[in-house]
Formats: structure tokens, C-alpha cells, sequence
């Protein structure tokens, strides 16, 4: 499937540092600060590689501070990188920005674009101005765009009267009047309720299914994830974990079963739970188990059970230890993510 | 000439933007005019007022200071209408704007000048100046011709451009640094205080200052000896009052290369 697709982005040892000048107080603090600035250096993005297929939805996560949002300005033309090589459509982003621009849409959920003053249609005019779109083109987009996000009801109202829901439809309609074929999203569901989510992910569904538009999705909720992506790019302090498609991931970790059980009468410390992965992996051998202390005796314990049933581990249990009650759980890809993010689960 | 038509259109648009958005809060900008007129001309009055009981400084009579504000006022006016973006780079970044014009098939800093007017503070400013240049013109007695008029608008306009380019400077600073706002005070404001008297009053590193290294003495001080006749009191004085316009063309390419250059050191913000 992969092959005949055409190749729109490829990132090669993507590199960023931040320098952050660190100041001192004081009068003498200042003079230092004046004459020998003290800077950190924050590697942002230490060197990533991936490639993107015209018309993927691949989903970009990671904890705060991993690097997207960085990876993105990157990506877009904002930032110019430190090193490493970024290919989009024949484009150097940063070197051939005015004309590169003009074929990427972007929507950051934390900056509006739109002027906050003025009724949402007006910024959307300044936009066909500014992008040259031709009329028609632009009155079939924006009619679509207020079909399918329903925008009819405020696009005549000031952005600072909008809710954050229909701000964020109206930034998302701004970032694609000019029906660019690929499209970064950082965050635009933050701060929103479910259903104002739910639209937005059917939007990127419909975009990106009947209009082929490639869309690099950054979020937290791994709903979004789950519901438009079929690939996600997992970064964690500016490195790569992962890359490959949810299913997958899902598969091979979402396999594993999660029990978790109460302990009665004796505390559990470190000591009792190092003794409880010591008699499980005695029991099964060639069997993995993560177990995690969740505090009020509660203790965790994932395994995978393609070889092992949840009975015969839960049988053992209650043959070796003091069991007030247990529960078992299969894992979604949130859990999945989160263990990946504290280390629970190394790719 | 398409290009530029393709600008021009776009520079309106922007304008009816910043003046619709300005429009929202009629009584507010109104007043923010008149406020500002007021506390210019307050500061004007104490100087004029202090100035009446030295007859004159330097050679200079009160009348013939008056012209030399007018010109700091008139070229503020017409430089916040135009460059109020360099003025408020700063705010430009921190909000994320500047990263949105980066996503735009346009160039950068013709949408920073474009997408950005102090309207309302300009006509403070602007009406300042004009009264001041009235009164004290007629006061100084002027003889006006053609030249006369053509001379004031070339170095009105050529001011303004060395006031954008300082502007401009101290935005492409902010590159570097992180807080430009008092390297902003030291290259223009505390300048412009200076500029508010004739700069032969003061001692020759000042006048240097004002001449070679923030020409701001090419605002206000060069057109005014001319209009007034007077000895610039600089050894190619009479060249000096003539090239106030080049000046600004010329500080103002600098400062646009220096600003291209500057750029790939864009940081943008976290958030
Ligand atoms: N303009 C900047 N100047 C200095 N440091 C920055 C800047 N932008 C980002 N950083 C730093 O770089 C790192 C990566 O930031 P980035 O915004 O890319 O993270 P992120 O993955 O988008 O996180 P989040 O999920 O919180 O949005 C962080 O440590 C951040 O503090
Ligand atoms: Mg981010």
C-alpha cells in the first residue's frame, strides 16, 4: 500500500537546541548578565527521522515538553532547524517559506489566528486576500466548512464572543480556506468538551478519507488519536519511541491483560512486591510481568496473556497471598501511552 | 507592478481591519486621541514654559524649538500609522502573531507594517505636531514656495524612515535578547529626548551621538536650521540638511538586511 503512495514529508536527523539564558539577580547579577550571559542549552529535538505518505493521518504524541510543538514549527517553515535535513513536497521549509506556505495549512490550539475583534468572516476574507484564493474556490470551501462544522450560527459574531468550541472551529475552517493538501493540527481539541472533540475528529476523518488531505495530528487525548489516526509517531524528550500504526502498538501491548488486585493484612512495601513478581515469574516461567505499587494496597500487575490465562494467575494469587478482591481490566491504548511515558513499557 | 498592486491590496485590507477592530471601542479611541494629545502637549507646555524665561538657548528662541518638536510629533504621527508592528514587535511575538505570519505566503515584515496601526494615538500625535508646526511657522515667519514645501514633505518623509529603522533594529534584536524593552528605551526614546533641543546646546560625544550613531539630529534638527537659516554649527552642515531623505532610505535598507539576517535566529515561544 505504502509503495505507491507518494512520500510528502521526510525528516532526517532532525536536530533543535534552545539556548536559555539563565539571569541572575542582583546589581552584580545584572552586570554578569550584561557581560557573560549564562545560557542552558535545552535539547528540544535530539535528532528524529520519519517519513509521511501523502495521505496519512498520523498522530504526533508525547508528554509536554517531548518536542512536537517544536517538531511542527519545525516542520512548518517557523523555526529554522539546527541540523538534519526536512524534505516537504520538494520544499525546504525554512529556506522556501513564502512559497512553501502557501501548500500547508496549520492550526495551533493554544494561538488563534483569527482577529479577535472582528466577526470570524471577516478574518476569513483578509485570508482569501492574503492566499490569493481565487473566488470560487473559496465560496465552495467555505460553504462546505460550515456544513460540516457548523459554523453557520456565529460566523456573523466577534471571535472574543465565540466559546472555545467554536473559536476552534473557526480557526480550524481559517487554517484550510486555501484547501492546503497537507495539515498540521497542534493540540486542537485542548480545552474542549466531548462533543465539540467528536466534530472535530469527524472533520480530520471526513478531510482526510474523501478529500485525501494529510493531516499531523498532536494531542493528548488519545480518543482523537484512536478515533483519525491509523499511525502515531510517539516522541519522548525529543527522541523518537515509536512509529508504526496504532493497531499494532494495540496489538502487541494492548494484549496484555491488567489485573489488579487488593492485598488484606500485611502492608505492602517495596520488600512485598519484589517477593510478588519474584513468586510469579517462579510460577510461570518465561513469562514478563509489570507490577506497580498504586499505594492503599493496591498493587497492579500486567502480563500479557497470549500464554497465560487470567485464571490461572489469579488462582495463584489467592493461593499465595492474602487477597481482599481483585479486578481485571484489558488495556487501551491510553494505558499503553502512559506506561510508555513512565516507562512501564520500553518499545 | 502586479506585485505591488498585489501589496497595495493587501495593505488596505489590513488597514480596514485594524480600523474596523479599532472601531469596536469608538468612545475608547476617541479618547485615547485626545489622551494622548493632552499628554504630549503637557509635556510641550513645560518646556516652552521653562524656555520663556531664558529668551533663548544657544541662539535659539522659543518659536524656533517649537519647529523643532513639531517635527518629532508630525513624523511620530505619520511612523505609528505605518510601522506601529516594529514599534510593538515584542507583543507581536509573545502572542504568537509573528508565528502566523510566518505560515503566510507573504513576506514577513510587510505583514508585521501592514497588519498593525496605532490610528488613534497617530492623530494624538499627528494633530501635536501640525498645531505646533502652524503656530511656531508662523511665528518664525517661514517664507513658503515650492521648494520650501517639497524640502519639508522629502524630510518628514525621511525621518519617518529613520525612526522605522530604528524600530526596526531593536525588533531584529529581539532575536538575540530576550526582553528588548530597554535597548528600545536607550536607541529611540531616550534619543528622542535629546532631539527635543537643538543638539549644538549640548556637548560634542552627544552631538556625534545624534549625528553618526542614532542620526536622529536628521529628524528634527537638520530640516529645522534649514527652514530657519540658521548654522547647523556642523562643519558640513549645509550637505546635512539636505540629505535627511537618504539618510532614511539608507538606514532603512541597512536595518531591512540586518532584519533578514537576524530572522533565522527566530525562537518562537513555548507556550
Ligand atoms: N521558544 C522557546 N524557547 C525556549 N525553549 C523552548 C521554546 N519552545 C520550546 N522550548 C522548550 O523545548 C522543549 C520542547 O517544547 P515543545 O513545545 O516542543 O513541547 P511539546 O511536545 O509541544 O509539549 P506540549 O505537549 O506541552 O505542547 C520544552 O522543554 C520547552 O521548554
Ligand atoms: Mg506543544
Amino acid at each position: 500500500m505504502k509503495n505507491i503512495k507518494e512520500k510528502i514529508i521526510e525528516v532526517k536527523n532532525l536536530k533543535k537546541n534552545f539556548k536559555i539564558s539563565k539571569r541572575m539577580n542582583g546589581l552584580p547579577g545584572h552586570i554578569a548578565n550584561l557581560f557573560k550571559p549564562k545560557y542552558e542549552v535545552k535539547e528540544a529535538v535530539k535528532g528524529i527521522d520519519f517519513e509521511i505518505y501523502e495521505g496519512e493521518c498520523v498522530g504526533f504524541i508525547g508528554a509536554n515538553g517531548a518536542g512536537k510543538s517544536t517538531t511542527i514549527k519545525m516542520l512548518s517553515g517557523i523555526l529554522y532547524p539546527d541540523s538534519g535535513c526536512i524534505n516537504v513536497m520538494g520544499f525546504e521549509p525554512h529556506k522556501d517559506r513564502k512559497k512553501y506556505v502557501a501548500n500547508i495549512g496549520v492550526v495551533f490550539g493554544q494561538k488563534s489566528q483569527l482577529s479577535w475583534d472582528l466577526p470570524v468572516i471577516d478574518s476569513f476574507e483578509l485570508l482569501k486576500n492574503i492566499y490569493k484564493i481565487p473566488s470560487d474556490v473559496y465560496k465552495k470551501n467555505l460553504d462546505e466548512f460550515m456544513e460540516l462544522l457548523d459554523m453557520s450560527n456565529f460566523i456573523n459574531q466577534p471571535v472574543r464572543q465565540l466559546s472555545l468550541g467554536q473559536r476552534m472551529r473557526a480557526d480550524i475552517a481559517a487554517s484550510l480556506l486555501h484547501s492546503p493538501k497537507l495539515v498540521f493540527f497542534d493540540e486542537p481539541t485542548i480545552g474542549l468538551d466531548v462533543v465539540a472533540k467528536e466534530k472535530i475528529r469527524e472533520f480530520v476523518r471526513y478531510m482526510n478519507k474523501e478529500k485525501k488531505v494529510t493531516f499531523i495530528f498532536t494531542t493528548h487525548d488519545m480518543q482523537d488519536i484512536a478515533k483519525t489516526c491509523e499511525r502515531i509517531i510517539i516522541i519522548d524528550k525529543g527522541s523518537k519511541m515509536y512509529d508504526g500504526s496504532v493497531k499494532e502498538l494495540v496489538d502487541k501491548y494492548g494484549g496484555s491483560v491488567k489485573l489488579a488486585i487488593e492485598i488484606k493484612d500485611v502492608l505492602v512495601d517495596e520488600e512485598y512486591i519484589k517477593l510478588l513478581k519474584q513468586s510469579l515469574e517462579n510460577q510461570f516461567i518465561d513469562c514478563e510481568f509489570t507490577i506497580e505499587d498504586k499505594k492503599n494496597n493496591i498493587v497492579e500487575i500486567m502480563f500479557e496473556n497470549k500464554t497465560l490465562s487470567s485464571v490461572q494467575v489469579t488462582t495463584f494469587l489467592a493461593e499465595k497471598f492474602t487477597l481482599k478482591d481483585f479486578r481485571i481490566s484489558d488495556i487501551d491504548i491510553e494505558e499503553i501511552v502512559r506506561k510508555i511515558y513512565e516507562g512501564g513499557i520500553t518499545l | 507592478m502586479e506585485k505591488t498592486y498585489n501589496a497595495f491590496s493587501l495593505f488596505l485590507c489590513y488597514s480596514k481591519i485594524t480600523i474596523k477592530s479599532w472601531f469596536q471601542y469608538k468612545v475608547d479611541a476617541c479618547m485615547r486621541s485626545l489622551a494622548v494629545f493632552f499628554r504630549e502637549a503637557t509635556g510641550v507646555i513645560v518646556i516652552y514654559l521653562t524656555m520663556l524665561t531664558f529668551d533663548e538657548i544657544n541662539g535659539w528662541n522659543t518659536n524656533e524649538l517649537l519647529l523643532l518638536f513639531s517635527f518629532v510629533y508630525v513624523t511620530y504621527g505619520i511612523l505609528i500609522v505605518f510601522f506601529t508592528g516594529l514599534r510593538d514587535f515584542e507583543f507581536l511575538v509573545n502572542t504568537g502573531q509573528f508565528d502566523r505570519f510566518l505560515l503566510r505566503p507573504r513576506g514577513a515584515l510587510f505583514q508585521v507594517i501592514a497588519s498593525n496601526s496605532d490610528w488613534f494615538a497617530a492623530i494624538g500625535h499627528g494633530a501635536l505636531g501640525i498645531c505646533l508646526f502652524i503656530f511656531s511657522a508662523n511665528n518664525v515667519q517661514i517664507v513658503w514656495n515650492f521648494w520650501n514645501i517639497i524640502y519639508c514633505i522629502s524630510s518628514i518623509i525621511g525621518g519617518v524612515f529613520i525612526q522605522a529603522a530604528i524600530f526596526l533594529v531593536v525588533a531584529s534584536l529581539s532575536f538575540f535578547f530576550i526582553k528588548t524593552g530597554s535597548i528600545r528605551e536607550l536607541l529611540y526614546w531616550n534619543t528622542r529626548k535629546f532631539a527635543n533641543y537643538p543638539i549644538s546646546i549640548f556637548p560634542k560625544f552627544v552631538k556625534i551621538f545624534m549625528t553618526y550613531i542614532i542620526p536622529f539630529a536628521f529628524v528634527n534638527y537638520f530640516p529645522a536650521t534649514y527652514l530657519l537659516d540658521k548654522d547647523s554649527g556642523e562643519f558640513l552642515g549645509k550637505t546635512f540638511c539636505y540629505i535627511t531623505p537618504v539618510i532614511g532610505i539608507v538606514m532603512f535598507g541597512a536595518a531591512y538586511l540586518f532584519w533578514n539576517y537576524s530572522l533565522k535566529r527566530y525562537k518562537s515561544t513555548g507556550n
